[in-house]
């Protein structure tokens, strides 16, 4: 638990601090290739983890400064090249805070396009405008100088460190233990005893947010709790 | 995801709309017959101009942000001391000589050791090379034994020459492909840098060149359908801009002014533009028809403005089809520019109203990325890697005939709040995958990779 003492929330020390690092992807292109939703399906099924990793996750941040319009790869290809729009918009639904490992989402994408065309047997051989190209992503890690101690010194931070350190904190970090939630959230309820906060940062929506956006709101509700605190 | 409709559909479908009669053109005034006379005598710079100093990270702050340029710093630090050698085959002249001038000069202020070297050869191993570069494009190519000869000898000649002591070798290109038989005994990795689009090479040079490429610990190339099978793995730069050269940086209103005057472009009402060599596979009698069906709805001029003309015969008869094309229309500014005119290619782009590249067959599209970072709408032909930068109605838009252009440049004309937003998602499209220090950050992180130096430390 944090301390009790006297000082405002902001101030306050947290019982661990928080490093911020930056995340930086490097797009490697693997053996898959698609020029039919047939061929698509098999590409989901034999494709590394790192390309469901690429073509959902990295998109998000890849294209961050738009709102709507991209969810993940394979629906803007299936919806744009296949001109399959009950199955973009199908594909584009999958939300990736809903899942707590690449297995799963790479099960869900599959199970999606097997059951479209179960339906619609004749989409499958029906030749896509432009190919699919299956990439992956190689991770580095990077450590930056940003440390916060208290809820002030992070949210000093948060306008100071880059768009990846945000989408690495904020969106990959689902994928990691505790799963399915952020860094920043983890943080605040364990080590700065502000559960509130963190369901609140927790709730903001990726996907009809730029990245931008979503700094934005992360700072707008920490400032938000340190004058209700402070009052 | 918004539902869109594809826009090969839309654009046929959209093109058999009824045609009006064509907007009727400004009335004539002193002004516009001074107009009319700059366009039929130009005024287009004789000689080059000074070239600019080298732009230092430090300035790059005001366009990708303190953030973005701090994380190029921590990327590097790890790399600190490391050297690295980059080798092409031409230090002047080209799309790689243009990236490397301004690529070393950073790598090094970030205190990562970047040495450029550039290989020798006499005309006959350029023109094998040559012959190589178009073969592996696809062309038809009479492969001979003596060429082979002639590549690995020149290549031998280098590599005796040179020295490979340092932690990373990047050898750019096919031309000094061979100097891979320097690995074994060097301390560092290899990686090939192909900037050309292999998708359909000549099956001869290729047999030959993959032995070599395999060699490599790493391929990078600048967009997935530019690749082969290989054993090695393979990266993917994009191509890039730099947003502090002539061509891209920010020009002060006079001088836009001033080449509207030099020109003859009346910035009071809508100016289409498209840069490009006068080249058949860049359509520009395509784009002329896309303007006049366009005009019919809504007036505007259009300027067509390149090279190529002046030293390449086929470009010359290009021009003259475009000319005829125009025929007599006044708004029709054609500009055949000389290499130096990057400043006044910069602000063509800068004050259009839409930029058009209605490629039929394209490389990676550059100018299409230096019009979407002066947060232009863009109508692009869907080819080569045009489509990875125009993203359907997202970034911009593509087409696939001269009556889908002309449909798009009618929307964009008459939508003008749309068309701002395709340019601001275009720039920051561009400003998060093409611009020279995200290739930068991207050689960082390959290195790291290569290296195995990176330092992750656990989050919160």
């Amino acid at each position: 638990m944090a301390t009790t003492s006297p000082v405002s929330p902001g101030a306050r020390l947290a019982r661990a601090p928080f490093y911020f690092n930056s995340e930086s992807n490097l797009t490697r292109i693997v053996r898959e290739r698609a020029t039919n939703l047939d061929e698509l399906l098999r590409g989901l099924k034999s494709c590394p983890d790192a390309s469901i990793f690429y073509h959902t996750f990295q998109t998000l941040r890849e294209h961050h400064y738009i709102r709507g319009g991209f969810s993940n790869d394979f629906a803007q290809w299936v919806f744009a090249a296949c001109n399959e729009v009950g199955l973009a918009e199908r594909l584009a639904a999958l939300d990736v805070r809903d899942f707590t490992s690449v297995g799963e989402i790479r099960e869900r994408i599959v199970s999606t396009v097997e059951s479209y065309l179960k339906h619609h047997p004749a989409a499958g051989t029906r030749p896509a405008f432009e190919p699919f190209y299956f990439c992956a992503s190689e991770t580095v890690i990077t450590p930056t100088p940003f440390v916060a101690n208290t809820l002030a010194e992070f949210a000093d931070a948060l306008p100071r460190v880059s768009l990846h350190s945000i989408h690495h904190h904020f969106i990959t970090a689902r994928l990691r233990p505790p799963l399915t939630r952020n860094d920043f959230s983890v943080w605040l309820e364990e080590d700065l005893a502000l559960a509130s906060l963190a369901a609140r940062l927790n709730r903001i929506d990726i996907y009809t947010a730029t990245l931008n956006d979503v700094r934005a709101r992360l700072l707008q509700l920490v400032q938000q709790e340190m004058a209700r605190s402070a009052q | 995801m918004n539902p869109q409709k594809p826009a090969a559909k839309e654009t046929a479908a959209r093109a058999a709309d009824a045609q009006p009669a064509a907007a009727p053109a400004p009335a004539a005034t002193p002004a516009n017959a001074a107009a009319q006379e700059r366009r039929r005598t130009p005024r287009i710079p004789e000689t080059p101009p000074v070239p600019a100093p080298p732009a230092r990270l430090d300035d790059y702050e005001p366009v990708i942000g303190k953030p973005e340029l701090d994380e190029l710093r921590f990327l590097a630090g790890s790399l600190r001391g490391k050297t690295v050698k980059m080798v092409n085959s031409t230090a002047v002249g080209g799309g790689v000589a243009e990236i490397l001038n301004r690529l070393v000069p950073l790598a090094n202020e970030l205190e990562v050791r970047t040495k450029w070297e550039v290989i020798t050869g006499g005309d006959d191993f350029f023109q094998v090379t040559k012959g190589f570069h178009n073969a592996l494009h696809g062309a038809a190519y009479d492969l001979t034994n003596q060429a082979l000869d002639v590549f690995l000898a020149y290549n031998e000649q280098n590599r005796q020459r040179m020295e490979f002591v340092e932690d990373l070798v990047v050898i750019h290109d096919p031309q000094p492909a061979g100097l891979v038989r320097s690995k074994e005994a060097s301390p560092g990795r290899w990686v090939w840098r192909c900037h050309i689009d292999l998708s359909t090479p000549h099956p001869g040079v290729w047999d030959f060149l993959r032995p070599l490429v395999e060699q490599y610990d790493a391929a990078i190339f600048s967009s997935p359908s530019f690749t082969r099978q290989l054993s090695i793995p393979q990266y993917l730069f994009y191509p890039c801009i730099d947003p502090l050269s002539e061509k891209n940086k920010e020009l002060e209103e006079s001088y836009l002014e001033k080449v509207c005057d030099d020109f003859g472009i009346d910035r009071s009402r809508p100016v289409i533009t498209q840069i490009s060599r006068f080249d058949r596979l860049k359509d520009p009698v395509g784009v002329v028809e896309a303007y006049k069906l366009a005009k019919r709805y809504v007036d505007c001029q259009l300027v067509l403005a390149g090279g190529g003309a002046s030293d390449d015969p086929e470009g010359a008869a290009v021009l003259q089809e475009v000319r005829e094309a125009a025929g007599d229309d006044p708004d029709v500014i054609i500009l055949n520019l000389p290499p130096w005119c990057a400043l006044e290619i910069n602000a063509l782009q800068r004050i259009s109203t839409v930029v058009v590249q209605k490629s039929l067959k394209e490389g990676f599209g550059l100018t299409v990325t230096e019009a979407l970072w002066k947060s232009k709408p863009v109508i692009a032909g869907a080819v080569g890697g045009i489509p990875t930068q125009v993203v359907h109605k997202l970034t911009g838009v593509l087409v696939h005939s001269v009556e889908g252009c002309a449909y798009q440049l009618r929307y964009l004309l008459t939508h003008p709040d749309f068309a701002q937003q395709l340019g601001k998602n275009g720039r920051e499209h561009v400003k998060e995958n093409f611009l020279i220090t995200t290739n930068l950050k991207r050689y960082l992180v390959l290195f790291q990779i290569l290296l195995g130096v990176t330092q992750p430390r656990p989050a919160a």
